[in-house]
């Protein structure tokens, strides 16, 4: 025993070492758990407050209002484009017109980036817009342009965004021209460019056709441009395709937040094989 | 350590934790800032001792941890930089130069910044940067940018804190 003591004295900054990174392991397998989301969110409503505050000094010298006017005006020809595109997409193909209810002008939510994050240790938006004002997570981000990103935390008046540009974040895209599809993934580097992957390589994909968020997505509504195709350069099986992202990311202040995208009988279905079975 | 350097102490850790999070992070340098919370810990192990930076490393962590979002990671890495910048500690009945205790006051921010920022690396890597760049070249870099914070933190404030 006494032997035990000499030597936990003797040793005890290595043992203190030890818990501390034990407590740090623990933490980082907990991420996701309810106790912690709801300390992060409150961690980040501060830092976003902090942030938002000292980003409004250089809002003085800005025309704000008129900003915000644009920008209502902005989404109204947004909306119409988005209902347009969608409807002669449909036509084309022989579908239901109109059946996308959630390109609702009224659904839009203006916010504002209070705070962004692009560093190696960090890659996110901030915006100004948590779910008193109705966000809610996985909600779309987009701006006129196209697809900025996805909510991922919420808290009462922030909410997080993950950008396309994030390694993280994967989204199902079409293009409008030949019909490919293909998931959108951002491997790093530049922040303009993004990829394409499991595009085959027998189909027709051509330079610069315009690739835009498809139906498969579990949480983007569709048509939402993504970018350009500059790049087409055959693999084995697939083509490796690179896009150049609508969005210029290193001038964004202001976004829409789309509706949520409610489809939970498509979601169970694809998630449970059981059920897909009654069927046959 | 008396009462009143301990409160200086929390004091600074606050400041140096804020300063990096609403402060530093805007000064980037090919996606990498200054890190103010390494020269504070660096400057703690050194007069302090390994046990008191790899505890403010720790409850420093907790803190940018909550304010990024980044809870875990950000705990294991000032730990980390807490306890490796220990070893750089200038026992009290040293008879070390004010130049000796300088240049192990700058080690210690270069190491503990190095190896703390390979750990948060190989945690986290939002960007997609191949390991060896970000490992190697970003974290010499932020070692190097966070050196120079260092040198003009000593030369403004912290040099007669470390002669005493």
């Amino acid at each position: 025993m006494r032997k035990f003591f000499t030597l936990f004295s003797k040793y005890n900054t290595y043992l203190l070492f030890v818990i501390y990174c034990g407590t740090a392991f623990f933490f980082i397998k907990l991420q996701n758990e309810n106790v912690l989301t709801r300390l992060r969110n409150s961690g980040m409503e501060f830092s976003a407050v902090i942030n938002e505050k000292l980003l409004s000094i250089t809002y003085l010298f800005t025309l704000n209002n008129e900003n915000e006017r644009l920008m209502r005006v902005n989404t109204d020809l947004l909306t119409r484009v988005l209902n347009f595109e969608t409807a002669a997409f449909d036509e084309r193909n022989r579908r239901k017109i109109l059946t996308d209810t959630t390109l609702n002008p009224s659904g839009y939510i203006i916010a504002r980036v209070v705070d962004r994050k692009f560093s190696d240790r960090d890659n996110m938006l901030l915006i100004n817009a948590g779910w008193k004002n109705g966000i809610q997570k996985d909600m779309t981000v987009l701006v006129p342009e196209g697809l900025v990103g996805r909510v991922t935390s919420v808290s009462e008046h922030y909410a997080k965004v993950m950008p396309v540009i994030n390694t993280d974040f994967k989204a199902s895209v079409v293009s409008d021209s030949s019909n490919c599809m293909g998931i959108l993934s951002w491997s790093g580097g530049r922040e303009f460019i993004a990829q394409i992957e499991h595009i085959p390589i027998s189909s027709h994909l051509k330079l610069n056709e315009r690739m835009v968020t498809s139906d498969f997505s579990t949480f983007s509504v569709r048509g939402i441009p993504v970018g350009r195709v500059v790049r087409i350069k055959p693999d084995k099986l697939f083509f490796n395709v690179d896009v150049w992202l609508a969005v210029d990311f290193s001038s964004l202040t202001q976004v829409l937040i789309a509706p949520l995208k409610i489809e939970p009988e498509k979601i169970r279905i694809s998630t449970d094989s059981t059920l897909a079975e009654q069927f046959h | 350590m008396t009462k009143a350097f301990s409160l200086s102490l929390i004091i600074l850790c606050i400041a140096s934790a804020l300063l990096q999070e609403f402060g530093l992070t805007r000064l980037m340098l090919y996606n990498v800032s200054p890190d103010a919370i390494t020269v504070f810990l660096a400057f703690l192990a050194v007069s302090a001792g390994q046990r008191a930076s790899t505890s403010f490393g720790f409850a420093v962590g907790i803190f940018t941890g909550i304010l990024s979002g980044n809870m875990g990671l950000n705990m294991l890495s000032r730990t980390v930089e807490g306890f490796i910048a220990g070893y750089f500690h200038i026992p009290e009945d040293s008879h070390a130069t004010a130049k000796q205790k300088k240049r192990r006051f700058f080690s210690a921010v270069v190491f503990a910044g190095f190896i703390g920022n390979a750990v948060f690396a190989a945690g986290y890597n939002p960007l997609g940067l191949s390991t060896a760049y970000r490992v190697v070249v970003l974290g010499l870099l932020e070692s190097f940018i966070t050196l120079i914070l260092a040198v003009i933190l000593h030369w403004l404030f912290l040099k007669k804190s470390l002669v005493d």
